[in-house]
């Protein structure tokens, strides 16, 4: 019941968080001096007739003010309304969401599979050479430039020719038998996972290491030890459990990169999934598409947030008693 | 001793990256392309396609060496690919590319002469305002229902005419307020009207046709639903069309795939229905960077190629399996404009300062300035010697060029004495005075992030700045240009481009004539109506209406001959260059007959594969 009230109280807080974030991202598109028309102006083919229907389409005629409030009015009934192009935002949204969703999970749950454990068996290995050499490594990973890294391997791939150069399918994955087209996805993943995992990758490792050794050098810890418990236990029963409550708080911020976080890699690599769209959207200053995203980012972050906080209330007691 | 190596260590990596830093700032010595030998004026061209009746239906003939069937072409397009697969509802370049593949229009454009040939129609005759079209009889839609004066007149007069979807081509068409007619005389034959003698409407007819069992549904559901009709989301399978191909399979972001359409009425010399390949795919890559790394790594077949990378390819070519065509000048214009603007604003204010005014409106100092400009110098440095000169207001690979109008080199000489003429002289420190002693400095103006502007920017800048001249150059940003231009009218000189036809000089209309949107360099509000042309303007006004008015191509060009001169004579833009197209095809591809006009890809249905096997990249 507590938690629902929690719950309850953390949702309603967030409504005036998003109503700034709104009109911020609103008026800076719209005072920016972007024009959506400005290509069909200077094209001698394009009639003003033409012009003045797009202008009306558009809404540019009327006041900001009113501009937002048309479209505040649609997004609260759940309309995110139409492209510049005429389409439907979320029809245009939900056909790239899956893709970015493909790549991001398979990220984070990789990086989480492999991070945490190296993390904990570095702080176990704590300054033998295991530990030092995974420093190493993690410090190239966090050193190279995501879209650096990536154009590199791009460049790889046209050299050796032993993978796809960007996309998510080949050109004739209709005529595939289902392993087919599983492998031909997972041969496109590869390079494009590569790159995020090991980004990502250092990063965790890293702090798990580092909250690991806090907790270890604790008192509690030591008197555990004391007591005579077996190392396993010491180690995976008590040090564990409360280094992990930072990572937590860390998951919430990957939930909020799950749409987002892939973006300039998602560029590089030519994958059809939410980057792609959304930077052409900002170039062309479309403002409902931009608006969706923007809204869907602020929207993610505040309920990964949520997610975190609710996930350490179940495994802190001592937030519990706070809250 | 250990801290004495890190040092060393440090030491060692720095000494790597001064030097990686030294060996970066010599600029690499690239020898220029050799492209001229790969123009297009050395191919054998097939005979055009013709005309034959087999079993009451009439194809259209072939005249390529026969071909193998099968196979794909992979292209490209680069963008987030079309927004639309509707023909009559685009407004971009890759939507209509990509729904002209899918839907013929009656006419078309030869690509070697760019005459008007019959496609969709069998033969057509022009007397005067009166266009009489005859179909082909027995031809078939790809559900396998006829094509008739039915779909013809349904396709002008109730989507067209009536001003659904992009209305661009019902307003340029629209003639003192009247639009033209259309009327079915039979199942095959069908007259157009138009309101008097209007020759650029025969380029019109080449616009798609649409099947109207399909389309009358959706316009009987007004204009709101049209614009959503085939769009991107619709099934493919309910798509029918009347081209070589129709539409398979879109994948957002990163495919179109077309396949071939059984009931396609190009047939090759032994009478077997056309296309060849199977499947055309077009790849929507985001970038051009990574379009050439597609390219290279086989993903692609054909590929537009650009700058610094014609000369990296034409290295590769000797030993690969593509071959690269300089298909000539694009159909696009690049230009300094002068703002020759003398009115008042609302507020009383002069758009441009009145000092200003004197020397821009000066034809002395205008052909001072084009003297001055080295624009051979820019074709090396800037478009890596693939560029041609410009001179003329018609683009170098248009059919109305006029080619009695000399080039001419650089002539600083020329300038002063021009300059000169209109009273102005030098100060001791080498500034150009006018003749009032006012010192001459003016922005130059051009939309930033357009690397070839804004290096073209820079040389104009030092070019003039040999006459004396004060250039403060200013990249802006797009729209805030545009809004310059056409709304603020606060600028001096611009650096600008603008694509044209090279078969209708009249869609130039919007910027040569004075009541234009887009005259630029003496842009009227809309509502102007006083009488303040120059002489000049005035007689471009009156060639313009005349030349839309003769239907002969010998009489039109007369008169766009003449305004070619007027503009090369008065000098409202100075024209700085026009980039080459350079393609590349796969060599496995075959009846491979690029043109200038036509591109590389206009005769897709006679491309065939050679060897025998699947395209690459699938």
């Amino acid at each position: 019941m507590q938690i629902l009230i929690y719950i309850l109280k953390r949702i309603l807080q967030s409504i005036p968080l998003l109503i700034i974030v709104s009109i911020i991202s609103f008026f800076i598109i719209r005072l920016s001096p972007v024009d959506p028309l400005a290509e069909l102006r200077l094209n001698p083919s394009v009639s003003q007739e033409t012009l003045q229907k797009e202008t009306e389409r558009l809404g540019l005629d009327k006041p900001i003010i009113v501009q937002y409030g048309k479209w505040a009015a649609s997004f609260v009934k759940g309309d995110l309304g139409i492209t510049s192009n005429g389409e439907r935002v979320s029809a245009k949204l939900k056909e790239r969401i899956p893709n970015t969703l493909l790549l991001t999970t398979i990220v984070i749950a990789l990086t989480w599979l492999v991070g945490i454990p190296l993390g904990v068996a570095a702080a176990l290995n704590w300054k033998t050479p295991f530990d030092r050499i995974l420093t190493i490594l993690t410090s190239i990973g966090m050193a190279i430039p995501s879209f650096f890294f990536a154009v590199l391997l791009l460049i790889f791939a046209v050299k050796t020719g032993w993978f796809p150069i960007g996309g998510l399918t080949s050109s004739n994955f209709l005529e595939m038998t289902f392993p087919q087209q599983v492998w031909d996805i997972t041969h496109h993943l590869i390079l494009p996972v590569t790159v995020l995992f090991t980004l990502s990758l250092a990063g965790l490792q890293r702090q798990m290491r580092a909250n690991l050794l806090d907790v270890l050098d604790s008192d509690y810890v030591k008197f555990a030890r004391a007591k005579g418990l077996s190392e396993f236990d010491v180690v995976y029963k008590h040090a564990l459990r409360n280094a992990i409550n930072p990572m937590i708080t860390l998951l919430g911020f990957e939930f909020a990169g799950l749409l987002s976080g892939a973006a300039l890699t998602e560029y590089v690599f030519q994958y059809p999934g939410l980057g792609r769209l959304i930077l052409e959207a900002v170039l062309k200053s479309d403002i409902n598409l931009v608006m969706a995203s923007l809204m869907m980012g602020a929207i993610m972050l505040i309920l990964g947030n949520l997610i975190a906080d609710i996930l350490l209330i179940i495994t802190d007691p001592r937030i519990r008693v706070k809250a | 001793m250990k801290k004495a190596g890190y040092v060393v260590l440090i030491l060692i990596l720095l000494a790597f990256l001064a030097k990686a830093c030294i060996h970066a700032d010599i600029p690499e010595t690239t020898s220029k392309p050799e492209i001229n030998n790969s123009s297009v004026e050395n191919i054998n061209y097939p005979a055009p396609q013709k005309n034959v009746t087999i079993d009451g239906i009439d194809y259209l003939q072939s005249q390529a060496p026969v071909g193998k069937f099968g196979g794909t072409l992979v292209a490209s397009t680069i963008g987030e690919g079309p927004k639309t697969f509707n023909p009559f509802n685009s407004k971009d370049n890759i939507s209509s590319q990509l729904s002209e593949i899918m839907y013929d229009g009656l006419l078309t454009t030869n690509a070697v002469t760019g005459e008007p040939i019959p496609k969709l129609a069998k033969d057509f005759t022009v007397d005067g305002d009166t266009y009489l079209i005859h179909l082909r009889k027995g031809i078939k839609w790809s559900d396998g229902k006829p094509i008739t004066a039915d779909d013809v007149v349904f396709t002008w007069q109730n989507i067209v005419f009536d001003g659904f979807g992009n209305t661009s081509i019902r307003d340029s068409i629209v003639i003192d307020g009247k639009l033209p007619t259309v009327r079915k005389i039979d199942d095959y034959t069908v007259e157009f009207k138009t309101p008097q003698p209007f020759a650029p409407f025969i380029r019109m007819l080449s616009n798609p046709i649409a099947p109207k069992h399909v389309f009358e549904p959706a316009v009987k559901k007004g204009k709101a639903y049209f614009d959503t009709f085939l769009s991107t989301n619709a099934n493919p399978k309910t798509f029918v069309t009347s081209g070589a191909f129709r539409l398979k399979e879109y994948v957002p972001a990163q495919r179109v795939v077309f396949e071939r359409n059984p009931n396609y009425y190009i047939i090759n010399t032994k009478d077997e229905k056309l296309p060849y390949l199977d499947k055309l795919v077009y790849l929507i890559v985001g970038d051009i960077n990574n379009e050439v790394l597609k390219f290279e790594g086989g993903e692609l077949d054909v590929i537009g190629l650009q700058g610094a990378n014609v000369a990296r390819f034409k290295e590769l070519e000797k030993h690969s399996d593509f071959k690269i065509y300089n298909l000539g000048p694009n159909t696009g214009t690049m230009f300094i404009s002068f703002n020759l603007n003398n009115r008042k604003d609302k507020d009383g204010k002069f758009y441009v300062d009145i000092k200003k005014q004197r020397w821009f409106q000066d034809k002395n100092f205008r052909q001072a300035v084009d003297y001055a400009i080295d624009r051979k110098n820019m074709v090396m440095n800037i478009a890596n010697g693939l560029g041609a000169p410009l001179y003329t207001a018609e683009s170098l690979n248009s059919i109305f060029l006029n080619e009695n109008l000399p080039a001419y080199e650089r002539n600083i000489e020329k300038s002063k004495e021009l300059l000169k003429k209109s009273g102005y002289n030098w100060s001791k420190k080498g500034h150009l005075l006018d003749k009032y002693g006012n010192h001459v400095e003016f922005d130059l103006y051009t939309n930033a992030g357009n690397t070839e502007r804004e290096a073209i920017g820079v040389m104009v800048k030092q070019d003039l700045e040999d006459l004396g001249m004060k250039v403060n150059f200013k990249p802006i940003e797009f729209n805030s240009l545009v809004n310059k231009l056409v709304n603020s009218l606060d600028w001096d000189m611009v650096i600008m481009g603008l694509t044209g036809s090279p078969l209708e000089p009249n869609g130039g209309k919007n910027v040569w004539m004075s009541n234009g949107t887009l005259h630029m360099f003496n842009q009227r509000p809309a509502d102007y109506t006083q009488d303040d042309r120059y002489p000049w303007e005035k007689r471009i006004d009156y060639l313009y209406t005349q030349g839309a008015l003769a239907t002969d191509f010998e009489s039109r060009k007369k008169f766009y001959d003449e305004y070619q001169a007027i503009a090369y004579e008065e000098k409202p833009f100075v024209y700085i260059y026009s980039p080459l197209i350079i393609s590349a095809i796969r060599t496995k591809f075959r009846n491979v007959y690029p043109t200038s006009l036509g591109g590389i890809m206009y005769n897709i249905e006679e491309i065939y594969l050679d060897n025998g096997q699947k395209g690459k990249g699938s």
